[in-house]
């Protein structure tokens, strides 16, 4: 006679546990934030995301997170090779520098950018000013999403095999047609998914901006300054009012995410 | 000659993987480099391809020396042992991709491709990409994106190392006929004896990164110079003897002198007889060749269309005990296939190498 295990009320529970964490910490926030954003309705939301400050704060936000995405897609693709298919004295060094923005605080980044290039720093500009200005928010999203584009790429190029590659050199392609035709295609999806988490990090930074830009109304205010000014100031709807549309982004950007992903999984099992 | 190799040497560190090697080949040959892993035969080709550097010596390909050229200016096809198609692409794709490169008219290239489809068996596989198609096919597809822009060498890194022995088998008649069809000069690695045998002109066996020997496959099993050569290729029973002028002693059975073995008058030879040259009989007279002792039958085995015989040879031959003979099943000596049957020991036919002061091979 088979004897059916005693059902166990572990699993329920451990399922439990998880669920109930990410929805406390996870879901009820962006609950929050439409629930209270949406309140009066959508007219205080379209009044605020039309008001002169707020759309200075968000073409700041995007201009400089797209300048911080182009930046660190080509420094980082460049790190990646370099780290994984050249050997030079100081690699390990290097290969550890990638990941100071990891451990970093951002505040702490945003200060030293300010020691670096403020009025009196080593590197204090002569011509256009860094800090408390366009070029400094730029260098801070930039520093704050720097390894994301290398540590995805890496591990794809060390896992691609040699042969292919030599195949095509035998044939008779150039380096770089190698490089556009062969290698490219193999580490685009690993590619595609360190420039949307370098974004996300880059759009959503609050800390070192906050430091290095001054946060000027209307001039070096950032989309996160402004809700973080807002809520100091009591404006509450202003703040839920950004803060739903930063949020729509990110989930916007998990759902890029997954796609990715899938695509990832999808040509790794081609192979 | 097509390819010139001379004195080419590469070390890995304190390792030599290829020891001063010269080699011609000529136009149209296929020759199959044989030897175990780890002989230096892959370098070698990699080195032909430049795929590899060379420590010393020179490469020519069709008169040209291209020692110090990169890959792309060799103009040689490399067939991998794992495929390595581009396995983004598709099979058109991956055969036209050094048409492209070379800047063929669109419909040249498109004729092309169709024709080696149609050579590899393979029409209508155009838009599939590599991960549909089995090893086999994905490997014929390799051979012809290394054909399309007419190398002037081919060279094949033990192309069937990764497939089915049924498949392997298919493939090697396939590549023998495009070799054949097309005449281009090919180099082919392997460490599989029968597809050496099957394929090739002339086969260079190679041991430690150094040539052992060259030749057809019938001179090099039945007339090899080297013992390294004789128990590489096949198997080989060695029995010690004495050359004069005249006859080859065994003992004191005087048997006449093979030709060719000339060079080894007056010096100890080792006799080698092929497994299938041994005769078993129940008397000396009932042998069609040269009776060389009596012996009891150890063991039998089966060897597929053939039965392995152990011989103990009684009393032994200048120190050989044992003696293996390959015997057909049905023939009439089936009956003394019995293990502690008395036989009759005799050779059919067999050749001199000098006298082993190196290891055999294993």
């Amino acid at each position: 006679m088979v004897r059916e295990r005693p059902r166990s009320l572990l699993p329920l529970v451990i399922v439990g546990i998880a669920v109930g964490y990410a929805l406390l910490l996870l879901i009820a926030p962006l609950v929050a934030i439409v629930q209270n954003a949406l309140a009066d309705g959508l007219q205080p939301v379209i009044d605020t995301l039309t008001e002169p400050n707020v759309v200075h704060a968000l073409e700041i936000t995007f201009a400089m997170t797209v300048g911080a995405v182009i930046i660190n897609t080509v420094f980082g693709l460049i790190t990646a090779w370099v780290l994984v298919r050249q050997r030079f004295l100081g690699k390990t060094i290097l290969n550890t520098l990638v990941d100071i923005p990891f451990v970093f605080s951002p505040v702490i980044a945003g200060y030293a950018l300010i020691v670096l290039f403020g009025r009196n720093g080593w590197l204090a500009p002569s011509l256009i000013p860094i800090v408390f200005a366009l070029p400094g928010i730029l260098l801070a999203k930039t520093f704050v999403s720097l390894p994301f584009v290398t540590r995805e790429v890496g591990p794809v190029l060390e896992t691609l095999e040699p042969e292919p590659e030599q195949a095509a050199y035998v044939i008779g392609a150039s380096q770089w047609k190698t490089f556009r035709a062969i290698i490219f295609p193999e580490i685009w999806p690993g590619l595609l998914y360190g420039i949307v988490l370098t974004l996300a990090r880059a759009l959503g930074e609050f800390g070192a901006v906050a430091v290095v830009s001054g946060g000027i109304e209307g001039r070096t205010e950032t989309a996160t300054m402004f809700v973080f000014r807002a809520l100091s100031d009591r404006n509450d709807a202003a703040a839920y009012s950004v803060s739903l549309l930063l949020g729509l982004i990110a989930v916007f950007v998990l759902v890029a995410l997954r796609l990715v992903r899938r695509g990832m999984k999808s040509s790794h099992r081609k192979g | 000659m097509s390819i010139i190799l001379t004195h080419l040497r590469k070390s890995f560190g304190t390792q030599t993987v290829v020891d001063d090697l010269s080699l011609q080949i000529e136009s149209g040959e296929l020759f199959v480099l044989l030897g175990a892993s780890g002989s230096g035969k892959s370098t070698l080709l990699r080195m032909i391809a430049g795929l590899a550097p060379l420590d010393a010596g020179q490469i020519w390909l069709n008169d040209r020396n291209v020692t110090g050229l990169v890959p792309q200016e060799r103009g040689t096809g490399f067939v991998f042992q794992n495929y390595s198609l581009f396995r983004h692409m598709t099979v058109e794709q991956n055969i036209d991709f050094g048409l492209g490169i070379r800047r063929v008219p669109a419909a040249e290239r498109r004729r092309r491709v169709q024709e080696l489809l149609r050579l590899i068996h393979l029409e209508g596989y155009e838009s599939r990409l590599p991960n549909q198609l089995s090893g086999g096919q994905q490997q014929r597809v390799a051979l012809a994106r290394a054909l399309a822009y007419e190398p002037t060498v081919l060279l094949l890194d033990e192309p069937f190392g990764a497939l089915d022995v049924k498949i392997r088998v298919q493939l090697r008649q396939n590549l023998r006929e495009i070799q054949r069809a097309l005449g281009v000069t090919t180099i082919l690695v392997t460490h599989d004896q029968e597809e050496a045998f099957e394929l090739s002109d002339r086969i260079g066996i190679i041991h430690h990164g150094k040539l052992v020997e060259v030749g057809t496959p019938s001179v090099l099993y039945r007339r090899p110079r080297t013992h390294f050569t004789a128990t590489f290729l096949g198997d080989a029973n060695l029995l010690p003897a004495r050359r004069n002028g005249t006859h080859v002693y065994l003992g004191t059975i005087a048997l006449p002198v093979p030709e060719a073995t000339d060079a080894l008058r007056n010096q100890p030879v080792d006799l080698l007889v092929r497994p299938e040259e041994v005769e078993l009989a129940p008397t000396d007279g009932a042998l069609s060749g040269t009776p060389i002792a009596r012996g009891i039958v150890r063991s039998v085995s089966f060897a597929g269309p053939l039965e392995r015989v152990n011989v103990e040879l009684t009393p032994p031959v200048d120190g050989v005990r044992f003696v293996d003979a390959l015997l057909t099943p049905h023939g009439a000596e089936r009956n003394l296939l019995e293990p502690q049957a008395e036989v009759s020991v005799g050779i059919r036919s067999f050749h001199l190498l000098p006298r082993a002061d190196v290891p055999a091979a294993v």
